[in-house]
């Protein structure tokens, strides 16, 4: 295994530590951010250059964006960045158990067993998780109706959620 | 157990063990909840291509569009508490009282 990737597996963990270690939510955004651009190097260096795509565009850029704007709606006037007693001593803690972890699990892994799709190891585009997202359309149609379903019905769910005129879930009385 | 497996279990676990334990805002807990996403998102990709079983590839598309309906209900959920509460603060959902 590649001295890059451990390097990106080792900002996934980093990221994920950041989100859980209970900051202000901006900084946990910004974790989530660094988190999500490291599993698009991770995803791309084992081929998946297509699924990196989506990763980066709809997650980061559909998902992520929205996630900044409500911190924004959130805002505290008094927050707590990442050096702050708690959420260092949290990260401190969090950070020493997955070392302990990964220190116990050592022995068991393999250093080269890094597989890629098609055995194939250099960058490409045309890959082949390309051809299998595309079977989506055909065999997977049905699959595909339920996923645009759902997202029809959350935007009901959404609307609903947020009326607060007269009826829905948040009505004034 | 190979490094690439051992990490996205931790981050899941990681996600998992933030959602649990002090949360102060109810952005933060949904923010744990995208990190849980992104680690499943991340395990069912090296799946479906450490596997070259390319015809599953496109089960994380499924799932981020499942975990884009879980986000926008829990946004929603977060901005009608902003509206009743004035904050998100989860000390603030224990009151009866809007």
């Amino acid at each position: 295994m590649s001295f890059f990737m451990s390097l990106l597996l080792l900002g996934l963990v980093l990221g994920l530590i950041v989100v859980a270690s209970n900051p202000s939510p901006y900084f946990a955004a910004l974790g989530l951010v660094v988190a999500a651009g490291v599993g698009c190097g991770i995803l791309v260096w084992h081929g998946g250059s297509f699924l990196c795509f989506i990763l980066f565009l709809i997650y980061l850029g559909g998902m992520l964006v929205v996630f900044a704007y409500c911190a924004a709606l959130a805002a505290d006037s008094h927050w707590e960045s990442l050096g702050s007693q708690s959420v260092a001593a949290t990260m401190l803690v969090y950070g020493v158990s997955v070392g302990v972890l990964a220190g116990g699990f050592y022995g068991g892994w393999y250093e080269s067993s890094w597989l890629t799709v098609e055995e194939f190891h250099e960058l490409a585009v045309h890959r082949g998780d390309a051809a299998g997202v595309a079977l989506m359309y055909m065999p997977g149609g049905k699959m595909l109706m339920i996923a645009a379903w759902t997202l029809l019905l959350t935007l009901f769910v959404v609307m609903e959620l947020v009326r607060g005129k007269n009826r829905g879930a948040l009505r004034s009385i | 157990m190979t490094p690439v497996h051992f990490t996205f279990s931790s981050a899941f676990m990681l996600g998992l063990t933030g959602l649990t334990f002090h949360r102060t805002h109810l952005l933060s807990a949904l923010l744990c909840l995208e990190g849980m996403m992104l680690s499943l998102f991340v395990a069912l990709s090296l799946w479906a291509l450490q596997l070259s079983s390319i015809s599953f590839s496109a089960s994380p598309l499924l799932l981020l569009a499942f975990s884009a309906c879980e986000a926008s209900a829990g946004l929603a959920l977060l901005v009608a508490t902003a509206r009743t509460h004035g904050s998100d603060r989860m000390q603030s959902l224990n009151l009866l009282q809007c």
